[in-house]
């Protein structure tokens, strides 16, 4: 019986291995340097660095930024577009706007195809799908032969109004095919059948480019796995928060653009979950920037809005994470005006903190927790020791005497102004989707969480914040709790009050069958399968739409359309139920779900903390002073362990704070819960 | 760090802590970014969903205190004139849960299409601030679809004004204000949602503003609405104080008055910094012209401020900003401060961005590394009638924005296929999108070959929109744009780019070429338009760009072998050009650009007349008159402009040719 479930989770910085005994219900875990010129290195690495045996596998499961990396560094293979003559170059006009309103020398970058090897063709088809132009099949296959000349490795066909006829794109992919042959090829209507040329086609363009990639770094992982002795296919995180296989991963490389911080919201949502909060914010906080996601009833917030880089938009719905500019690392700094600002700037790994004594001289957020004693200067296992002195040099240079503030003081402020900007962010991703933040929970994990999350959900109102047992892996931890699953889509245009509700039914049977077929080539069975249909629709008139879950039968669609006004009022606060409602898109979730490993639950006896490993006079706010705290190792903090604030909880990998009158609690998970609502101050 | 400083004096002058100060800017610029969220989620019309609207938080004397960080540039400094505008009107009548309406462009709005909406916000009892939404509305009533009634003369034609107008009272929509309101609108279903949507998004504000007081309290809010501005000013102070005193003037021009026949307008404008103060004197611009292409002075004064906004890219808008700023719009009646009634609807395409690439000229000899030529121009193509897709023969309205190539840069190309810079959030719309809502099949939508001015630095390209009306009833066509004479300009010696203006039944016998502006022009099934939108201007002499830049542009097509030799004096051969293979021949290459040196200052001295005549055989090009001989025609008949020749020649004579070696 195989019983190790391994997650690799690569990194920017780290790739994490994560070893699940399903035996011991055991975490190990093995951390390497990531490898960006090919991330392959890292992962064998780690797989061996953990004692991996991969004969003992059940199941192995990897979260991977190759695909992301690609689209960062542009290192594409020579790639070709044909499309609609007229059209060469909605790709490069997109919709014109660039992500800097204001500074001139900021541009866009160019479109992922050059010029040079977009092709047009003769064809046109209207609005809806009717022929108005036929395919020029004399052209379509000069253009073949000019692109085998050329050496085009992989093509993207995008025409117009493809997404109401496929036909002449599928006609013009049997003509590559034949003139073609092994050249892999990508069309707008199978990858992403939506009204809107630009987003198709950009989604189009990203899948295409990154096909041979892909294809490669997914076949070399499957032999080297299966030569390891693993048997079980290999899943791989994709943007919407589940998995899939190589072959599905092969022709929908574009899926994987967000696999890399799609771990970290899983599981959010999942250590939520197992604390009975169907309503979580995740703020996975690093050295550099900060990731924050959100779960509501359980669910992964998800957007079909994002993009890797400005101005190419990638339409397949993904996990919505908002990344902001602030981290351990990020800079304190006064502006010209003398108002003190946070980040967006980093230190980063190198120079780092002035702490670190590696060069840097700037003060950072990890400089201003030194100097307050939040952070101790021997990190518990020894690896590194940190400069007091550098960091209160810092900050009174540069913040403290220029303000006139006393040194305590201006660390303080530095971290409020920290904790503000963040707090505004998660205000951006909650409060604008209509979510009130006193409704969720605060997980907080990644290197500096735990110092900021209790400040954090008090700037928010937030009742209660988690840090789980052990925040440096809590994303890989993610990676092991996926399931196989696809979105689907097809458009249907049409008022809710005439759609034939056959129609209806029929299109969903459609994208289920087709669904139902790709999970069976993933060797789901069809007890394991989930299926989930949702409609999009919006107000005649307007241009944005909102999903909703649909059942099926008669009844369902005016259930989803009250459903829809319902929605409608929470995110935009109104609803008007006599403007008709216009049907615009099907979609369909299929799942096919995976074993899930089960982590030990302790029984919670209530108790008091053990023997602190030290005092420390740390600085609050609150307590506008320092006040004496005691300081505890995480290792020795068993289930139902109450710990009055002021604390400060110090581990390998992170350092948590309790502040002064908050009560936390080690949960039955290991987890700790500071109930920043329950302070008594 | 030598601003530590200033920083240290700045902050000693403010009142609040740094984190109370730091945080409540913060939050300010959130809740302003909060209901611009709001607005793009909710709006009807698809004009203010391409994000043709702003959002401003403004103190109780209605003075800006942010505004949205993703705004329309031409809404930039206007929106604490419509707020002031409010408060002139009601004075002490103003009372929580009204909302307020204002669009009226004689007292500092834009044009009549945008709306604003305008929600005070009380604390206490006491009035503090202002929430407010100013949005694009599709259509506001006037004698044509869209209200761009280019010839119009005074607002009457243009469609609703709207003086401030109270539109919720206590809570309560007044519903019969806003049912006047939108019946004098073509679609009063869609201006109603608007109307809704905006005032629901200045509630989003409010409750905000209400967190805010309700944790920091009402004093340190408005102490820090006021600081807020204090900062904005002093940073631009700080930064001003840094540059070279000294008094620069330009003219950009406006292709014609029709009260006037030809010749080109000039919109002037002088800019002096003296120690920390910048200011800008606009008199010497022509009167108000006979078409829309006016502007107010809230659009002027915006013209100036986002001019200068683009230098300093970092720096947030609001009063303060203003403030350190001294504006002297010149008197009435001039085309930048029409005044009463004079039509403004066009200011966009107009004077607006006339003032704005002048302020761009100005700045880049001041700042030269972020210097910029002259941007294409704003242009808005209206098309309006009865779809006869439809048994009902519904109203459609298609209604069109391009993007188009910017200017050369210091130390690179122009952008190219960008939003305008009257608004860089403005987006192109899809036209599967456009398919589906009107009669009209688009049949191309592509860069334009050679449309970028040549330099050292070419201009970003142009695009090309073309379609064919399917099926459609009693329709007309309107266009509102500008520079069919004025073209595109480089600096420094860099060329300028393509003419502007709308063909009809291009290639065939009833082609005609309708210009830059007109309105209501009659168009049937089966007619066929296209226009282009012009590339950026050229930065620095195209003689000296890099011969091997040139090869890379003809293989992209960006440039075309023959246009690469007369305007760069680059001779490229296609050896197989299917495979991308082209060769450049560097002995031919001097030669070509010796020859050009030689002659260019003569060609700017050929007889007009001649020119243009050669221009009717066919013998020259567009191109060659306006990138050679400095020669404007009608570019339908090849009619010559005398005296827009003169002035335009006079313009390339002091951008480029003296920066000829």
């Amino acid at each position: 019986m195989r019983k190790h479930r391994v997650a690799v989770d690569v990194g920017g910085t780290f790739t994490d291995v994560c070893v699940f005994d399903t035996d011991t219900a055991s975490t190990t875990v093995a951390k390497v340097s990531s490898t960006p010129d090919n991330p392959m290195r890292a992962v064998l690495e780690g797989i061996r660095a953990a004692n991996v045996d991969l004969s003992q596998v059940a199941l192995f499961s990897h979260g991977t930024t190759v695909a992301t990396n690609a689209l960062i560094t542009r290192r594409f293979p020579k790639a070709a577009m044909v499309t609609t003559r007229g059209f060469r170059d909605v790709l490069e006009i997109r919709n014109g706007t660039k992500s800097d309103l204001w500074d001139a020398y900021k541009d866009v970058g160019p479109p992922y195809i050059r010029r040079r090897d977009r092709y047009e063709v003769t064809e046109r088809v209207n609005y809806v799908g009717d022929v108005v132009t036929p395919l020029d099949e004399n052209e379509a296959r000069q253009v073949a032969r000019v692109l085998r000349r050329k050496g085009v490795e992989t093509v993207a066909i995008g025409f117009i109004n493809s997404y109401a006829n496929a036909g002449h794109e599928q006609r013009m992919k049997e003509i590559l095919a034949e003139e073609l042959p092994g050249v892999s090829v990508s069309t707008s209507s199978e990858i992403l059948p939506e009204i809107f040329e630009y987003d198709r086609f950009s989604t189009t363009v990203a899948n295409t480019v990154l096909g041979p990639l892909v294809s490669g770094y997914v076949n070399e992982l499957e032999g080297e796995l299966s030569g390891g002795g693993y048997d079980g296919d290999l899943l791989l995180l994709h943007s919407g928060g589940g998995s899939m296989t190589p072959t599905m991963a092969q022709r929908y490389p574009v899926r994987l653009a967000a696999s890399g911080i799609a771990a970290g919201a899983i599981a959010v949502r999942d250590l939520a979950e197992r604390c009975g909060y169907g309503n979580a914010i995740g703020l996975d906080m690093g050295g550099t920037s900060t990731d924050i996601s959100l779960v509501h009833n359980n669910e992964i917030r998800r957007t079909k809005e994002w993009h890797v880089e400005y101005g190419f938009p990638i339409c397949f719905p993904s996990i919505e994470v908002l990344t902001i500019g602030a981290g351990g690392g990020s800079l304190a700094w006064l502006d010209e005006a003398g108002s003190l600002r946070n980040g967006p700037a980093s230190a980063g790994a190198d120079p780092g903190p002035a702490c670190y004594q590696l060069g840097g001289k700037e003060p950072t957020n990890t400089d201003a927790s030194l100097v307050l004693d939040r952070l101790g200067t021997e990190l518990v296992g020894g690896a590194m020791s940190l400069d007091r002195t550098a960091a209160e040099n810092a900050i009174a240079g540069q913040i403290a005497e220029p303000l006139g503030l006393e040194l305590d003081e201006a660390a303080s402020d530095v971290l409020q102004v920290a904790n503000a900007n963040m707090a505004d962010a998660v205000r951006l991703i909650s409060i604008r989707r209509g979510y009130d933040p006193r409704d969720f929970a605060l997980v907080v994990f990644g290197g500096a969480g735990g110092l900021h999350g209790a400040a954090l959900a008090k700037e928010l109102s937030i009742p209660v914040v988690v840090v789980p047992r052990h925040p440096g892996i809590t994303s890989a931890q993610g990676c092991l709790l996926v399931d196989i699953r696809h979105d689907l889509t097809t458009m249907f245009q049409a008022e809710s009050s005439t759609a034939e509700v056959d129609e209806l039914e029929s299109e969903f049977g459609k994208l289920e069958s087709d669904a139902t077929e790709r999970l069976r080539r993933e060797g789901a069975s069809e007890s394991d399968m989930l299926l989930e249909r949702s409609i999009s629709m919006r107000y005649s008139g307007q241009w944005r739409s909102l999903t909703v879950p649909i059942s099926s039968g008669p009844e369902a669609l005016a259930e989803a359309v009250e459903q829809f006004h319902e929605q409608h009022e929470r995110e935009y606060s109104f609803r008007r139920d006599d403007t008709p409602v216009e049907l615009y898109q099907l979609l369909l979730r299929a799942t096919g779900t995976t074993p899930k490993p089960s982590f030990p639950r302790r029984d919670k006896v209530e108790q008091d903390p053990p023997e602190p490993i030290a005092h420390r006079r740390t600085y609050f706010e609150e307590c506008e002073g320092r006040v004496d705290t005691p300081v505890y190792d995480r290792e020795q903090l068993v289930a139902g362990t109450r710990i009055p604030g002021p604390a400060v909880v110090e581990q390998l990998d992170s350092t948590t704070v309790i502040p002064p009158g908050t009560p936390a609690v080690i949960d039955e998970w290991l987890n700790i819960r500071i109930h920043v609502s329950e302070a008594s101050r | 760090m030598s601003d530590t400083t200033t920083a240290r004096a700045a902050a000693q002058g403010r009142e609040l802590d740094p984190v109370t100060f730091e945080v409540l800017k913060n939050a300010f610029a959130t809740s302003v970014d909060l209901m611009s969220e709001q607005i793009l989620r909710t709006c009807y019309s698809f004009v203010i969903y391409a994000r043709d609207f702003s959002s401003a938080l403004c103190d109780a004397q209605g003075n800006t205190v942010m505004q949205g960080s993703q705004d329309l540039a031409a809404h930039v400094g206007t929106l604490h004139f419509q707020c002031k505008a409010v408060l002139e009107e009601f004075g002490s009548d103003i009372n929580p849960g009204d909302v307020f309406a204002v669009n009226c462009p004689y007292m500092g709005g834009t044009h009549l299409n945008d709306v604003s909406f305008i929600r005070p916000i009380f604390a206490d009892g006491e009035l503090i601030a202002f929430a407010q939404n100013k949005g694009h509305w599709a259509d506001i009533g006037g004698n044509v679809p869209g209200s761009f009634d280019v010839n119009a003369t005074t607002h009457f034609s243009e469609g609703l004004r709207i003086t401030p107008l109270r539109v919720w009272r206590g809570g309560e929509l007044i519903a019969d204000v806003a049912k006047l309101l939108v019946s004098n609108t073509r679609s009063p279903d869609i201006s109603l949602g608007d109307l809704h949507a905006q005032a629901e998004a200045t509630g989003v504000c409010e409750r905000e503003m209400h967190r805010l007081v309700g944790k920091y309290g009402k004093h340190d809010v408005v102490e820090a609405l006021q600081e807020v501005q204090d900062y904005v000013e002093r940073i631009v102070r700080t930064r001003v104080a840094e540059l070279p005193d000294g008094t620069w003037t330009t003219r950009d021009y406006i292709d014609f008055d029709p009260a006037h026949g030809e010749g080109l307008v000039p919109v002037q404008v002088r800019l002096t910094i003296a120690g920390d103060q910048v200011s800008y004197d606009l008199s010497g611009s022509a009167a108000a012209v006979a078409s829309f292409l006016n502007a107010g002075y809230g659009t002027a004064f915006s013209g100036i401020i986002a001019g200068t906004k683009t230098f300093f890219p970092d720096v947030p808008l609001n009063s303060g900003f203003y403030n350190a700023i001294d504006v002297d719009i010149g008197p009435e009646g001039t085309v930048v401060n029409a005044g009463w009634p004079h039509a403004v609807t066009g200011f966009c395409s107009g004077p607006y961005e006339k003032i704005m690439n002048a302020g761009f000229e100005l700045w880049s000899r001041i700042v030269p590394e972020r210097a910029m030529a002259c941007s294409y121009n704003l242009e808005y193509l209206l098309i309006g009638g009865h779809d006869a897709r439809t048994a009902e023969r519904d109203y459609f309205m298609w209604y069109d924005w391009m993007a188009g190539g910017w200017g050369g840069r210091s130390d690179r190309d122009g952008s190219g296929a960008t939003s305008p810079i009257f608004g860089v959030g403005l987006a192109v719309q899809p036209l599967e999108g456009q398919e589906r809502l009107n009669p009209v099949l688009t049949t191309a939508h592509e860069l334009i070959t050679d449309s970028a001015g040549p330099g050292r630095n070419r201009g970003g390209s142009g695009v090309r929109k073309g379609g064919t009306l399917t099926d459609c009833h009693k329709t007309v066509m309107s266009y509102c744009c500008d520079r069919a004479r004025s073209v595109t300009w480089g600096i420094e010696g860099g060329l300028p780019s393509i003419p502007h203006g709308v063909w009809m039944n291009e290639n065939t016998p009833e082609e005609r070429f309708l210009g830059s502006v007109f309105a209501g022009v009659s168009v049937e099934s089966g007619d066929t338009f296209g226009r282009p939108s012009a590339g950026g201007g050229g930065y620095g002499d195209p003689l000296e760009r890099d011969p091997s830049q040139v090869l890379e542009d003809v293989v992209d097509g960006y440039v075309s072998v023959e246009r690469a030799q007369r305007d760069y004096g680059v001779v490229v051969h296609a050896v197989d050009p299917e495979i991308d293979h082209y060769e450049l021949d560097q002995a031919a290459t001097e030669l070509a650009r010796d020859e050009i040196r030689r002659n260019r200052k003569a060609w700017l001295q050929a007889d007009p007349e001649d020119v243009a005549a050669r221009y009717r055989s066919g013998e020259l090009s567009m191109l060659d008159l306006v990138r050679q001989y400095g020669v404007v025609v009608d570019w339908g008949t090849g009619e010559l402009f005398p005296t827009t020749t003169r002035q335009f020649r006079k313009m390339l004579a002091h951008r480029t040719a003296q920066h000829w070696i």
